[in-house]
């Protein structure tokens, strides 16, 4: 099995190791992703190694962590099979009962299960689970199922299928026309169509050329991209492959966020094992096509993420843009002819070589086809990935598969694209989702992030720290991005703080528009895009910001207040357990007493008090009042 | 046969033109006169489209690409001037002026200002163009200007950068720089030192050394590209820092080493105010040296410039006017007979004052006593030298180099003009081997790095030369005649790779010249040479070591580089001059001088033999600064730098080029050639009626192949063409140099290189002493901590032969149990390395 394969090779193996499965009766899968990892993943890996050898249950019953659920809210997630029971925020202490109680007896652990919020319904099986009812998942659909540092659970679930389908029965042109048929478009943002890139790459003249898988996913509450090298790193291995036989690569290079170091263990370790299979290196499966993959952790900056400053720097310079042209498909890595394509695209490209580009263009819109995954995160209930046909509706991914927001305040708006994208507001969220309908709403797909917020967020603030994150991040090198990002921090900041002038929004356009204009990169020319579509559909806060120095969402700090309501408050004390600066003081069973000199409004109590369903808004965020105060700078 | 490039037809605002397919359309613009403003831009880098000033509008293409980074392609439609391009350069302008000092850009009174404001330049921080070192010859503020921004509405925000002003010969204040990326582009791409880099990143984004490293620490070479780039007053020189535009260039030859790197001298009002590279494909590329781009307008302008002739009697310095400098100068020559006469001429002079001085020596004085300090400098291996001379080839050998030797080399700082093109030739894949005893510039680039003990260099070339002989067949046998160090291998290797180099060459630089066995070591280059076909680039220190050799200035030496010995060249001199070439021997040389013979009169010529007086009845001392710092000569002439002066100089690979005045002299001083020949005529000697440099210059044709173009000569290579064989000085010492326990440690001295008419440069350039430091002996810190020495204190050095007291320089780099210094010409008495012990002055 290790000595390298061809063709037929690949299919025997894959029949022995399903027959050698056979023999289990139960399989346990561990999510192994970063999140479920952080609250204790590992933990609970040993516990159910140590009691299956307890209970002498070697043989019969498998145990596997694998990739990414999905449903980062309840981890950390086991999945029991054949019967795919659900349990979450599973915890290394139940770890023997599930294996007495489920394992060997056949039993539910009642507490264990996932109980839909509002609902008290409690759900058995994973497929019942309202949040992947609704999802369709196709390039997700096995992260739970393999083990990623295994390459033969890939291989038993038909992995590099495609790729053998690719070098016995096409030409690198069918390639390119599958894919171009399929009308996949570049998942890392732009939404380029990706079979047009792969034809421009393969029609360039040279005898060296590059692909690469751009993981720098650096959009803050971004993960998909994480989750796919964490979890199912072969998926994108193979579409990389594929990938370079069509355009004739020689080699290609997986460009990895330096803070994933899960995704680059597993990785290195799957290119290891497919180097063994004889998937990569000389003569792949035994044809006269050579590929090598090479992994490329970067260095911390976002900027990285744009693709000729990641080319820089794999050649080891600064990662600083260049203007095109040349384009990197003409004259990219180290001047050669390159394609660069994001994880979630060259995931896609198996599926598609499998199933047809037929298939895949049968689902989505007319624009934009096949599946998108989105991290769907903010004050939403069910906070995770989300894998979803390009065309469904905000609501239905909001509500239906989010499960609707979290506590007891009304949704307000979702930014989508991270700090390049838009926010989108209510009156919109039966919105399709494809390229066109959210450009032409203000925003832009962008690498798949979408972040909730409720009528707690404002959303001035909300833009500032956007372009607060693109101002940190700029490279520095063009004048309108450097400069024009620092006015436009400093202008919002003064409008959180109260210090709002006449004419202060114009000012923001005119910077918005001069920085979109001239901006040598995507960085720059996007900055802009969250203060824009907060103005469109919110310009009334900034107004109120401005004018009245008030913040309707009472999120600023400098323009809101706290207090008590005395008639509210059941003196239950839990408001002066949270606050960190002793400013609320009271006696039990009496209303409380907040000193608004000692308070630095950090939210504390008001969180607190909001969750006793009895007090109910005991705490009140107002607008400030003119006090001359010590305090007033 | 070169292909035609593709030509493509374009139309640029409604103007139709045809160019060369693939080039910019900013390059496109600037051939044909078209103005579009760039800030970030430059002719000779590669483009960065960061300043976005070049925007111009493209049919076709979204938004406004910029100029400087949008090849052209057939058929293209370009504006590059229409209200809106205006209207967005302006705005962008706006940005960058709200980071950038702007005050005086928009003010009102600006014009008025510049007039009258002229004393508040050097207010200390700069908040606007009339406080700025650049201000008038700023791009930013011509960009501005021509934009018609009047007003910048944005919050106006100074950085609060510091000024750094602790590295020498520039100044770097940080609030200006635009982040245009010039300086770093430059280092990188044309130099390839790649000293300084963006750092940080968003609106901290700064450039400078990584890690905050000071200039100096992180390697520059000072060679001022970066500051000759810059576009605003970020980078300013010193020297020159509030001095304004020059009114007019006088392009000229450096004259501070053998490359003779050709400059373009800025002139303000009969001053020099700076000097830039000059565009020259031949020798220097338009690059200089930190000497020759920083070390002129200082050394030329330094109030000590000696300005009117003195005598100096009991003591006291009287100035006095040409007539009775030239009238007693003439007295006591004329009662000189020609044995006790000495005449030491520098090899820093011109042809023209070299040949007017050997001449005076051999017709006036009807003496064969005419020297130069090479013959100090190059000691006992200054016959070998000049056979490397015999073999030399140009520069331009590198660059079809696949393998470059560098003996006893550093380019970091003098010679970094050969330094940038030893990288250019690794980046094309050249191998560097370099000999050099202490860590050097060129030990991170080379290949290999041999690094000899002091001491065992003679045998090292030997073995060298010998294992790379072509008939050499089977195994060297182990070294008998004494150790070759730990380098056998290496040398093995080593000599390997020198028999399959194709077009090799071999630079030799300073570092041995000083040694004991420098006769021996430069003996073995040559051999190697041979053996392996080398081309030999010897890098003399002296700019004009050819010159003085063709033009006769040693006892052997006769005008053409012929022996003195030589019957047909005397008697060929003899019809010319119309007096008989003095007799040959007993010889004089500047050996002679040093130890102790005394001469009647002594008559030197740019030259400072030792910081002691020298053995003389009478000393006549042409300067164009005064030996009063070190001895009290009796006369003294004021004489000419070589930018006050026109004339030739023969640069190290045999070229002939020209020095062009370009200022009027200081105060009453005359070129070197002038006094001498006013001397003459009083003397009442014939032939020595010259009314000009050019009259000099026809007459040294007669006599030198190649001297016939004065105004434009023709700058071709040769090989040292010199019959005359130097005789060897006596060898000063001979003995052991093995370190006991008496003396446990070895020191390596080296002859101060850096000089200009016999001072050292730093004695009138303050920048160049943390260069160039003398007085100085550096020590490792294991042998300083052992002998209990910190950094500054005087430490006296004693030999078997000698004692001195230097100053302790601290080095890591300096290997154990060695100690460096670097001595006057006239102090290099002593064996070379010695073994020496050291110890703390008592207070």
């Amino acid at each position: 099995m290790n000595n390298g394969l061809n063709f037929r090779q690949l299919e025997e193996t894959k029949a022995q190791i399903l027959l050698s499965r056979a023999a289990w009766k139960s399989s346990i899968t561990v999510c192994g992703g970063t999140g479920c990892h952080a609250q204790g993943g590992t933990k609970i890996v040993q516990a159910f190694r140590e009691e299956i050898k307890n209970q002498v249950l070697d043989g019969s019953v498998e145990l596997r962590t694998t990739g990414c659920h999905g449903f980062c809210e309840q981890g950390p997630i086991v999945v029991i099979h054949p019967e795919g029971i659900f349990y979450s925020r599973l915890k290394a202490e139940d770890v023997p009962e599930v294996v007495t109680e489920t394992i060997v007896n056949n039993r539910i652990v009642e507490r264990l299960l996932y109980t839909v919020p509002k609902k008290k319904q409690r759900i058995i099986s994973e497929k019942d689970v309202p949040f992947y009812q609704k999802q369709k998942r196709v390039v997700f659909a096995h992260n739970g199922l393999i083990d990623p540092t295994d390459i033969r659970d890939y291989i038993a679930l038909d992995g590099y299928q495609a790729l053998v389908k690719t070098l016995q029965a096409m030409t690198p042109e069918d390639v390119i026309a599958e894919i171009k048929a399929s009308g996949l478009r570049g998942r890392g943002g732009a939404g380029f169509p990706t079979g047009r890139k792969w034809e421009s790459c393969r029609s360039a003249v040279s005898d060296t050329k590059y692909i690469i898988c751009n993981a720098d996913e650096g959009d803050p509450g971004a993960f998909m991209d994480r989750s796919l090298l964490e979890g199912n790193p072969h998926s994108v291995i193979e579409g990389m492959i594929i990938g370079g036989y069509a355009m004739g690569a020689s080699a290609g290079y997986i460009y990895v966020r330096l803070e994933y170091p899960i995704a680059v263990k597993n990785v290195k370790i799957a290119l290891q094992q497919a180097k063994e299979y004889r998937l990569l290196g000389e003569s792949v499966l035994g044809s006269d096509f050579s590929f090598d993959i090479h992994v490329f952790q970067g260095a911390g900056a976002f900027v990285s993420g744009e693709e000729t400053s990641l080319m820089a720097s794999i050649e080891g310079r600064r990662a600083f843009p260049r203007p095109r042209p040349p384009f990197p498909t003409q004259a990219g890595l180290w001047g050669k002819p390159t394609s660069i394509n994001n994880v979630e695209t060259w995931a896609n490209v198996p599926h598609i070589i499998a199933r047809g580009a037929d298939w895949y263009s049968s689902i989505g819109t007319q624009t934009s086809k096949g599946t998108k995954i989105f991290s769907l995160v903010g004050k939403i209930n069910n906070t995770g990935l989300v894998e979803v046909p390009m065309g469904t509706t905000l609501r239905e991914i909001i509500y239906d598969i989010g499960g609707g927001i979290k506590g007891r305040r009304k949704f307000k708006a979702v930014q989508t694209g991270g700090p390049s994208g838009g926010c989108i507001p209510e009156d919109m969220l039966d919105l399709p989702i494809d390229y066109e309908t959210l450009a032409k709403a203000g925003s832009i797909m962008g690498s798949g992030g979408m972040i909730v917020m409720d009528t707690d967020t404002c959303m001035v603030d909300l833009a500032r720290y956007f372009l607060n994150f693109t101002q940190e991040e700029s490279c520095g090198k063009c004048i309108p991005c450097r400069i024009g990002t620092t006015q436009m921090v400093e202008i919002l900041t003064r409008i959180t703080e109260g210090k709002g002038e006449e004419g202060d929004i114009e000012r923001l356009e005119s910077l918005a528009k001069t920085i979109k204009t001239h901006a040598l990169c995507g960085l720059g020319q996007t900055a802009p895009n969250p203060v824009l579509t907060t103005l469109r559909y919110f310009r009334h806060e900034y107004e109120a910001h401005i004018n009245k120095k008030s913040c309707p969402a009472a999120v600023c700090r400098a323009l809101v207040e706290y207090r008590v309501v005395p008639d509210r408050c059941t003196g239950c004390q839990r408001c002066v357990a949270a606050c960190p600066t002793g400013a609320i003081t009271g006696p039990r069973a009496k209303a409380h007493n907040l000193d608004p000199t000692k308070c630095i409004k950090c939210r504390a109590c008001y969180q607190v008090c909001r969750r006793d369903a009895i007090a109910g808004d005991a705490i009140k965020i107002v607008p400030r009042r003119e006090v001359t105060d010590a305090r007033d700078a | 046969m070169r292909e035609m490039p593709e030509s493509v037809a374009i139309n640029v605002d409604g103007k139709l033109l045809t160019v060369e397919r693939g080039v910019s359309i900013l390059q496109v613009a600037q051939k044909n006169n078209i103005y579009i403003p760039t800030l970030c831009a430059h002719k000779d880098l590669t483009s960065f489209g960061g300043c976005r000033m070049c925007i111009v509008e493209v049919d076709g293409m979204r938004g406004f690409p910029t100029a400087c980074t949008t090849p052209v392609e057939n058929g293209m439609v370009i504006r590059t001037d229409t209200p809106q391009i205006k209207t967005e350069r302006i705005e962008i302008l706006r940005l960058l002026l709200s980071e950038h000092p702007s005050s005086c850009l928009i003010c009102d009174e600006k014009d008025e200002c510049r007039q009258y404001m002229g004393t508040i330049r050097k207010a200390g921080v700069t908040t606007g163009c009339r406080y700025c070192p650049k201000d008038g010859q700023c791009e930013l503020q011509q960009v501005v200007e021509a934009s018609g921004l009047n007003e910048i509405n944005y919050p106006i925000r100074y950085r609060n950068l510091p000024v750094e002003k602790d590295d020498p010969f520039y100044d770097r204040d940080y609030n200006l720089c635009i982040l245009c990326g010039r300086c770093v582009r430059i280092c990188k791409e044309i130099r390839g030192a790649n000293i300084i880099v963006f750092k940080e990143r968003g609106r901290h984004t700064l450039i400078g050394p990584a890690y905050d490293r000071s200039h100096l620490d992180a390697g520059c070479e000072f060679c001022g590209e970066c500051v000759s780039v810059c576009p605003t007053g970020a980078l300013s020189e010193k020297a020159n820092k509030w001095k304004g535009l020059f009114d007019r260039e006088q392009n000229s030859t450096c004259a501070y080493c053998g490359i003779g790197c050709q400059m373009r001298l800025l002139i303000k009002e009969d001053e020099i105010i700076g000097s830039l590279p000059a565009e020259d494909p031949v020798v220097s590329n338009g690059q200089l040296c930190v000497k020759g781009r920083f070390c002129v307008t200082e050394l030329v302008n330094n109030h000590r410039r000696l300005k009117k002739p003195y005598k100096a009697e009991n003591g006291n310095k009287l100035e006095i006017f040409w007539g009775e400098a030239i009238e007693l100068a003439a007295e006591k020559l004329s009662a000189c007979s020609p044995e006790l006469f000495g005449m030491l001429v520098s090899p820093n002079c011109c042809n023209e004052d070299l040949y007017v001085a050997q001449k005076f020596a051999r017709v006036a004085m009807a003496s064969n006593n005419v020297d130069t300090s090479a013959r100090l400098f190059y000691g006992p291996g200054f016959n070998d030298y000049l056979n490397l001379m015999r073999m030399s080839v140009p520069l331009s050998d590198i660059r079809k180099a696949s393998t470059i030797f560098c003996i006893g080399l550093d380019t970091r700082f003098g010679r970094s003009v050969v330094g940038v093109e030893l990288r250019k030739a690794i980046n094309r894949g050249a191998k560097l081997i370099t000999v050099h005893p202490r860590h050097h510039n060129l030990a991170i680039i080379a290949e290999k790095w041999i690094q000899p003990v002091p001491g065992t260099e003679a045998n090292l070339f030997k073995a060298l030369a010998s294992l790379t002989e072509k008939d050499r067949r089977g195994k060297l046998p182990p070294p008998s005649e004494g150790e070759t160090g730990n380098f056998f291998e290496e040398l093995s290797e080593v000599a390997g790779m020198a028999k399959e180099a194709s077009h090799p060459v071999i630079l030799v630089g300073s570092r041995y010249l000083s040694c004991n066995d420098s006769p021996q070591i430069l003996e073995s280059i040559a051999k190697l040479a041979r053996n392996i076909n080398a081309g030999v680039l010897p890098l003399p220190a002296h700019n004009n070591l050819f010159g003085s050799i063709l033009m006769g200035a040693y006892p052997e030496i006769l005008p053409g580089g012929f022996s003195a010995g030589n019957r047909n060249k005397r008697d060929e001199l003899k019809t010319l001059w119309g007096t008989e070439v003095p007799n040959f021997s007993p010889v004089w040389t500047a050996d002679t001088l040093l130890s102790g013979f005394r001469t009647k009169v002594l008559y030197l010529i740019g030259e400072v033999p030792s910081r002691n007086p020298p053995p003389s009845d009478f000393v006549i001392f042409q300067n164009i600064y005064p030996p009063d710092s070190m001895f009290e000569a009796d006369i003294v002439l004021p004489s000419t730098a070589f930018t006050e002066t026109d004339g030739t100089f023969i640069n190290g690979e045999g070229r002939i080029q020209r020095i062009r005045k370009a200022v009027h002299p200081r105060g009453e001083a005359l070129p070197d050639w002038e006094i001498i020949c006013r001397i003459a005529q009083k003397m009442g000697k014939s032939g020595f009626d010259f009314s000009s440099v050019f009259e000099i210059h026809e007459e040294i044709s007669r006599l030198v192949n190649g001297f016939s173009d004065f105004d434009n000569p023709e700058r071709k290579a040769g090989r040292l063409a010199c019959e005359a064989e130097l005789l060897s000085p006596q060898t000063r010492f001979s003995g052991d140099i093995n370190v006991d326990t008496e003396f446990p440690l070895l020191l390596v001295t080296s002859i101060v290189e850096h000089t200009y008419l016999g001072f050292p440069l730093s004695a009138w350039v303050e920048g160049l002493r943390p260069l160039f430091a003398e007085g100085i002996v550096d020590i490792n810190p294991e042998d300083a901590e052992r002998g209990k020495i910190m950094e500054g204190d005087e430490v006296v050095v004693t030999s078997p032969h000698f004692e001195k007291v230097l100053r302790a320089r601290i080095m890591k780099a300096q290997p154990q149990g060695i100690l460096d210094a670097t001595v006057d010409q006239g102090e290099s008495l002593v064996p070379n390395p010695t073994p020496v012990r050291i110890r703390k002055k008592d207070v």
